[in-house]
């Protein structure tokens, strides 16, 4: 049990891994010819869609790849040991000791039956066999260093009393505890909100330097990976594909995939007419349904017959650059400057008419102490507070906050679950606000629809793709006969652009963009003319993001649909709005045209925001600004400005107003409303969070 | 004539088994303690993906167990085999053998046939990629068969009601005093108290067991089911409630309400019709407002499908709650189809009330999760009724663990049968059921343990595979 002992090799060395899966049907091989290295004090980044075999990796370091799951081929050096010879009892001394994980969810991580002290001082103990008093002080230290406030109250805590990024910071502590030598972070921020993650991703940079840890972060997000890596490995479907210093990957990409996974992802600092999102073609092949030779191929702009698919293509290094390698043969004679091929562009169609208009509208919750006999005091929660904007025909407004802000509730009043408690929803001048769901005719019904945030939930699982669309036309009394139906069923398939074929499948049939398709084809089955659109591509992979968002405003040309486009990525919103509302704990903090949004003077709120967004860009150069604490709660808000918790900006506001008194909407220019205290003159001050750094 | 011995002929298989048995125990128990003891071995992989051959103290017991189950099967094999060619010359056991030909071969068949094309079977497939959940399988349809064949007259080898003088308790393998031309010579598992053929009862007991139970496990989930959605979806005071009513009956003692119902004086008042009319009123609601928020949209079709499914349904239903002489009986002669027996009734309905609140537990619970869904979501925002949701949407997502619950269930039931019939209750006394016949079997079981040993064994070995089914039934579905 030396584990200090010197020791200058690679930390973790993986070479030509393989591993599979064996199910009843066949062997499914999850990771194939995998190499790569970490230094000490060095973080190597992961990336890669869902499915290409990154955790798979993770899980193969930890040794823990379950009844099914073998290591089929290579080797996997921790220190030099090879982890595969281990016995279990050596295992077990590394685990957890010298290799440290921390999962996507934090609450999973955590025993909810346990005290966050007991499970923090269980570590050592075992470990190292520490008493209970040493063990204690180990982790009030580990405690204060990933900055929780009160460290001794969170020690004596149950996980459930913590907020998401309060967990998550006690399972980065955990993993700290037996100080070790590896950190595998699997996704650590993606269950978090973007301020929150942010905070987060800063702490796990600095520990790592604090305590010389070396990191292997796993992340689907290349914004993330440039924040917090040295170094990074591009997988695709169980192969790395590119490895290599992440200015050389960034800049001097020399994989075909890498070049199109940048394309696809929108960077808020770009303009949109210069540096069109150009979709991967093609869907992610399924492990057992791979290509001869290279993986990417069938997806490629560079594909050569007969030579791309004709062998297993090995890592071949890029000259002249530091470990940097490429899985692909034609690397040396693609030419990476070339400028993206730009389609046609379609001319946006001015926004029309007003067609939903808001005013004042507000929702709040009543919560009984207690729940059985309705006695003891209530609560109130204020859900949305005088929510005030108007939306015009083919206009898409993004509105845009994180969990808690009142986005959700926003909707379902929009939409007739719920009745609003105060003002006005007019849609077409028509007042709905109290009329629920039941009430509304059908024409209302299916003018406002919703298109939703989990591709994986979206559908009823047991029912046929095409029989949930012809149910929708149904329910909105479209088509004479079950013959009309299915006709339009079968043009609705053709608008999202999926096969006809697709209408006598179950939805587990289908990937995560093609069942969110199928949610946006139910969705305009009865000509929908408003649609709310709660986070439609979040839950996707990078390569299928763009090309939904691109279906979305493809069919909103056409059918010239008011949007209303739910997200906290701002990149997206940048992309595709034209105005953008942003709300914070109910409160519409600021409004505007996008560009307005996105330069100064800020509301402080967005500018944080703003700020938080990971941005794969190595020119662009960021602000820093961390919000400390947590979004508060709805139940129990602020007095005054609902930010003035969390704003950088509160010491410039004279008198402590911010404290007493909710800001007024102030106009600043044309259509840009804020609410803030702030003077014209700090307004002024503000500087552009997002610069292009100058070439 | 002479009595059959156990085995006959194939008697020289005995020592063989039991030497077989012996091993097998032992093997397992040098198992258990090896696994106890040892540390557990990790599987290490050779660079090139071959597993190295596994040899230490655990494999190999973990290898005896593996070969002495095999042999034990084979040798039992053996006696079904050797049993089914030889007839009654190879004893009891080989004449059994050879009664349940049609049920081996409708086992076979069966099996077969699911295999082959398992893969194209979804859930009931995938069944068969467990051997727990295909021993399940197979002892349940053993069973099913064996009922749906006696119940045809094939295998049983005498009338169940008919009694034989001089064959009042004796033994298993007596032969007949004075058999008659076509008469089968022996009562193979002896007679009982009224010299009847124990065998033949046992096998006749099959099918009311197979009969009844499911359909009562069916009405069960139906009130279930129709009363847990509503609770779950809805919550707040119906779901108090109701959850409220659930307990209620469930804190209830079970036997004195069965010993209630059957009371004279309380069939007097007409309780036990009363309530079979409102338990039996729920498979019309369900399948009313199944078809109607399905079809509410398109009125033509709507009523068609209501009158195709309604009617034969409300003929059914008030056949079976009216009865000429009792409490209900409005409806004329000509249109009451059928009469249940008071005593099934009683079975049905006790069977329902007691089943009903545990599986309005389980729909619930599961509603409560899965109306969290953005499905639902997407159906109450295109303006979806509440029911449809529920039944459409909610209730399929439902199955998984519905089914599971159901092979249980029908388990239960069988017992609760058993009970029922144990204690007198529901059945007419001379039924062959297996609850009635172990009852009358116990009065002389110090004495003569051969009547009420059959079905004890037929009813543990149906429950046991109800049991064992589900259990595949789970962990197949978990797996995908």
């Amino acid at each position: 049990m030396n584990k200090l002992a010197e020791y200058d090799g690679p930390i973790l060395e993986i070479d030509k891994l393989s591993i599979s899966f064996f199910t009843r049907l066949r062997e499914i091989p999850a990771v194939m010819d995998f190499s790569v290295s970490v230094q000490p004090g060095e973080a190597v980044g992961l990336v890669g869609e869902s499915g290409c075999g990154k955790s798979t990796v993770a899980l193969g370091v930890m040794q823990d790849l379950g009844t099914n799951g073998r290591i089929v081929g290579g080797s996997i050096k921790f220190k030099g040991r090879d982890l595969a010879e281990m016995s279990a009892e050596e295992l077990r001394d590394v685990r957890g000791n010298e290799i440290a994980m921390i999962y996507q969810e934090p609450m999973a991580s955590l025993n909810p039956a346990m005290k966050i002290g007991r499970q923090l001082m269980e570590v050592p103990m075992i470990h190292e066999g520490v008493n209970e008093k040493e063990a204690h002080a180990r982790a009030l230290e580990v405690v204060t260093d990933v900055r929780l406030p009160d460290p001794e109250r969170m020690l004596n805590s149950y996980p459930h009393q913590l907020s998401g990024g309060q967990q998550q910071r006690i399972v980065i502590a955990m993993a700290l505890m037996s100080k070790p030598s590896l950190l595998i972070l699997d996704e650590p921020t993606t269950a978090l909100d973007v301020t929150v993650e942010a905070a987060v991703v800063e702490l796990v940079k600095d520990l790592g330097k604090k305590y010389g840890t070396s990191m292997l972060f796993i992340s689907h997000n290349l914004g993330l990976v440039l924040e917090t890596c040295d170094r990074l490995c591009v997988m695709y479907s169980g192969e790395a594909v590119e490895r290599g210093s992440i200015a050389d990957v960034f800049d001097e990409m020399q994989h075909p995939y890498t070049q199109a996974l940048f394309r696809s992802i929108p960077l808020p600092g770009a303009d949109k007419t210069a540096r069109p999102l150009v979709a991967i073609p093609g869907n992610f092949p399924l492990p057992h349904e791979r290509p001869n030779g290279c993986n990417f191929g069938p997806r490629c702009d560079y594909f050569e017959a007969g030579r791309c698919d004709a062998d297993d293509i090995m890592m071949s290094d890029v000259p002249g650059n530091d470990r940097h390698a490429t899985r692909c043969l034609r690397f040396q004679e693609i030419d990476w400057n070339a400028p993206i091929q730009v389609g046609e562009q379609k001319e946006k169609t001015k926004p029309g008419k007003v067609v939903l208009k808001m005013d004042n509208l507000k929702k709040y919750y009543e919560v009984a102490a207690n729940a059985l006999f309705g006695g003891g005091a209530t609560k109130v929660v204020k859900a949305n507070e005088t929510l005030s904007f108007e939306a015009r025909e083919s206009e898409t407004l993004a509105i845009v906050g994180e969990s808690g802000c009142g986005k959700s509730t926003f909707a379902k009043v929009l939409m007739g679950l719920e009745t609003a408690t105060e003002g006005a929803i007019l849609l077409d001048g028509t007042n709905i606000e109290q009329i629920p769901i039941e009430a509304r005719d059908t024409k209302t019904i299916s003018d406002v629809q919703m298109v939703f945030q989990n591709p994986f939930d979206t559908l009823n699982p047991s029912m046929t793709v095409g029989r949930q669309i012809i149910r929708a036309l149904e329910i909105f009394d479209i088509g004479d006969s079950d013959q009309d139906r299915k006709q339009r069923m079968l043009e609705l398939l053709d608008l999202v652009k999926l096969p006809r074929a697709f209408a006598d499948r179950m939805p587990r049939q289908l990937s995560g963009g093609q069942k969110q398709r199928v949610g946006i084809a139910r969705a305009f089955s009865g000509g929908a003319r408003i649609v709310v659109a709660d986070e439609p591509v979040s839950a996707l992979d990078v390569s299928v993001q763009a090309a939904v968002t691109d279906l979305l405003m493809e069919i909103q040309r056409e059918e010239k649909t008011t949007l209303l486009f739910i997200s906290h990525d701002l990149s997206i919103v940048r992309y595709l709005s034209d105005r953008v509302m942003v709300m914070y704990l109910g409160h519409v903090v600021e409004l505007g045209d996008t560009d307005q949004v996105f330069s100064p003077p800020y509301h402080p709120y967005t500018e944080a925001l703003l700020s938080a967004v990971p941005i794969a860009d190595t020119s662009i150069e960021k602000e820093h600004i961390v919000l400390e604490g947590d979004i508060p709660s709805a139940m129990n808000p602020p007095s005054g400005c609902p930010f003035q918790t969390r704003c950088r900006w509160k010491s410039e506001v004279p008198a402590g107003l911010c404290d007493i008194e909710v800001p007024p909407v102030r106009q600043l220019e044309t259509g840009h409303q804020i609410k803030c205290h702030l003077s014209d003159a700090v307004l002024d001050r503000m500087t552009p969070v997002i610069k292009v750094a100058a070439e | 004539m002479d009595p059959l011995s156990w085995t006959g002929q194939i008697a020289f298989l005995n020592p063989i088994i039991a030497l077989a048995l012996g091993l097998l125990v032992a093997s397992v128990l040098a198992w258990v303690v090896v696994s106890a003891v040892l540390p557990e071995n990790r599987a290490i992989n050779d660079i090139g993906g071959t597993m190295t051959l596994a040899s230490g103290p655990r494999d190999i017991a973990a290898l005896a167990v593996r070969l002495t189950t095999l042999g034990t099967t084979v040798l039992a094999l053996a006696y079904l085999v050797l049993g089914l060619a030889l007839g009654t010359d190879a004893g009891i056991l080989g004449a059994m053998a050879q009664q349940f030909w049609p049920v081996w071969t409708a086992l076979v068949l069966l099996f077969t046939l699911s295999i082959a094309f398992k893969r194209r079977l979804g859930l009931y497939g995938k069944l068969f990629d467990s051997p727990i959940g295909m021993i399940g399988f197979a002892l349940v349809m053993f069973w099913v068969f064996t009922g749906f064949f006696g119940a045809i007259d094939l295998i049983i080898t005498h009338d169940p009601l008919s009694q034989l003088s001089g064959l009042k308790n004796k033994v298993p393998g007596t032969p007949l005093r004075s058999p008659e031309d076509g008469d089968f010579l022996w009562y193979l598992l002896g007679g009982d108290n009224l010299a009847r053929d124990v065998f033949s009862r046992m096998v006749k007991g099959a099918w009311e067991v197979v009969k009844i139970a499911p359909l009562a496990t069916i009405f069960a989930f139906m009130v279930g089911i129709t009363l847990g959605l509503p609770a779950g979806y809805f919550g707040g005071r119906l779901d108090t409630f109701l959850s409220f009513l659930a307990n209620l009956i469930l804190a209830f003692p079970v036997i004195l309400l069965f010993y209630l119902l059957v009371t004279p004086e309380i069939v007097a008042t007409g309780l036990p019709q009363y309530m079979a009319a409102v338990l039996f009123a729920f498979p019309l609601i369900f399948f009313g407002v199944l078809i109607n928020s399905r079809y509410r949209t398109q009125p033509s079709k709507n009523y068609l499908w209501l009158a195709i499914v309604l009617l034969p349904l409300l003929v059914a239903y008030f056949s079976l709650i009216n009865e000429d002489g009792s409490k209900i009986n409005f409806i004329p002669q000509a249109f009451d189809l059928f009469d249940i027996p008071g005593g099934i009734l009683v079975v049905f309905v006790s069977v329902v009330f007691v089943n009903s609140p545990t599986v309005f537990r389980i729909v619930r619970g599961l509603t409560m999760d899965i109306k969290t869904r953005d499905y639902v979501a997407a159906a109450q925002t295109r303006g979806e009724r509440p029911w449809y949701i529920m039944l459409w949407e909610v209730l399929p997502n439902a199955r998984g663990p519905l089914i599971v619950d159901f092979c249980l269930r029908i388990g239960y039931t069988t017992i609760l049968l058993g009970t029922l019939g144990f204690f007198g209750l529901g059945l007419p006394p001379e039924s062959p059921d297996w609850g009635s016949t172990i009852n009358e079997g116990r009065k002389l079981l110090s004495i003569y343990l051969h009547p009420a040993l059959p079905p004890a064994m037929a009813l543990l070995s149906l429950v046991l595979g109800l049991n064992l089914l589900a259990d595949g039934l789970r962990e197949e579905s978990l797996k995908d």
